[in-house]
């Protein structure tokens, strides 16, 4: 591994510590030193990223006690821990066009002689600035928490719904495609209104997934138990099997024991911003009928005594009782 | 620097990031990345903006509602210094005499 400027130190020693230092005493110590070197939180600071730099290495090091114990043995050094580069996030601070900026700025497509008035104006206008701090008193609104509950289907196909407010008011709320128990949905300034002209907050709406009769969801995936009769499971044939999105058809091949799990290929959950479907598994289950008919009883006997198949021979063995 | 990468991309290059956690950031908003046609795809912003929020939330022990507001101020910093050293350097160029009585102005506010 190549060397790197800093890392090569006592790592004690760049977290200001010594060998004997507790486990606690070492979280401590760097989350201090991440407070007060990390170059995000200290864009001016040139130094910044090397004291980082040797933190982090040190703390990787010396986090993992079996790692700790081993340098401490001389086992391995200190170089061992190096990191590789990686770009802060103030190194884009510059970026134009920049969606993460707050503030309008004055970069791009203002008028320059409209400048001075312009930031005069949000200043005289306190309280009621609604833009990075500059003069007034404004704040933004809090934001509201509710809970949701929404059909299984409802959350796995996506659907429009409403919130009854506690004032009487409605709110829309659009469930995307594939929610998932306890995920939460944030509907700008939907919350309650802001001070002093400040944004409203958002409401955070809690998404409750009600259990489905028939259909499991395990990731993307959907899970469902499909009874099949004894002379399907034996012959095989084809069946209508339900799925989120409507029944379609599924050949069970001959020779289906219960257990056995048939894959329905992109009939999962579809999730927004992702390219492929889940799949549904169908789990199959051998139902006999309560009541057997005397033919099949009679045919089932002399069966049983030209036909020796035992499924349970290698479980006796495995068993090895 | 217009280099786009996928969500898997994403998170092979930022070691602490697990799936779960990428999907929060997004839902919540923290991250914004792109939609293509291939899917989402992500920035070298964004991946500096996760290593960001991962080294918040991991080695500052920073909850979401904190975590949007530390990055959120962060955002604003870098508004606001943008804007300054855009006014900065447009001072700058102006003739002498005007730097001086804008010089003279910002004393006496």
């Amino acid at each position: 591994m190549a060397k790197g400027p800093g890392v090569t130190t006592d790592p004690y020693a760049a977290l200001g510590l010594t060998k004997s230092a507790t486990a606690d005493e070492i979280k401590k110590a760097h989350r201090k030193l991440v407070r007060t070197s990390h170059p995000d939180l200290h864009p001016d600071d040139k130094g910044a990223e090397e004291r980082f730099k040797a933190i982090s290495a040190a703390y990787d090091l010396l986090k993992d006690p079996d790692t700790r114990a081993r340098f401490d043995a001389g086992e391995i050094d200190a170089q061992g821990a190096e990191r590789p580069q990686r770009q802060y996030y103030r190194d884009f601070a510059d970026a134009p066009d920049e969606r993460y900026q707050q503030g309008r700025g004055f970069g791009a497509g203002i008028d320059p002689s409209d400048l001075f008035a312009e930031i005069l104006r949000n200043r005289a206008r306190a309280p009621g600035r609604d833009d990075f701090g500059g003069g007034g008193y404004a704040a933004g609104g809090a934001d509201a928490r509710y809970t949701l509950d929404v059909p299984f289907l409802d959350a796995v196909r996506g659907a429009e719904t409403r919130i009854t407010l506690p004032d009487g008011q409605t709110l829309a709320v659009k469930i995307p495609q594939g929610t998932e128990d306890g995920q939460t949905l944030r509907l700008r300034g939907k919350g309650a209104p802001g001070y002093g002209g400040g944004p409203a907050g958002d409401a955070l709406v809690t998404i409750m997934v009600h259990e489905h009769p028939v259909f499991r969801r395990v990731g993307d995936d959907i899970l469902l138990t499909l009874p099949i009769t004894f002379d399907e499971a034996i012959m095989g044939g084809k069946v209508t099997v339900p799925t989120i999105d409507g029944p379609v058809g599924l050949t069970i091949p001959a020779g289906a024991s219960s257990g056995r799990v048939l894959r329905l290929r992109g009939r999962g959950v579809a999730r927004a911003g992702q390219k492929t479907k889940g799949d549904q598994n169908v789990d199959l289950k051998v139902v006999v009928p309560k009541e057997a008919d005397a033919s099949l009883r009679d045919f089932l006997t002399e069966w049983r005594k030209t036909h020796a198949f035992d499924p349970r021979a290698d479980l006796m063995k495995g068993a090895a009782t | 620097m217009t280099d786009l990468f996928s969500e898997d991309e994403v998170i092979s290059t930022v070691t602490r990031l697990t799936r779960n956690r990428l999907v929060r950031f997004v839902e919540v908003d923290l991250v914004r990345p792109q939609r293509a046609d291939s899917g989402t795809v992500y920035r070298r912003i964004d991946i500096a903006r996760i290593e960001l929020l991962c080294d918040l939330s991991d080695d500052l022990d920073l909850d979401e509602a904190a975590l949007g507001i530390v990055i959120s101020l962060i955002d604003q910093l870098h508004a606001a210094r943008q804007d300054l050293t855009i006014m900065a350097s447009a001072i700058d160029a102006l003739p002498p005499d005007i730097r001086e009585r804008i010089g003279v102005g910002m004393k006496q506010t």
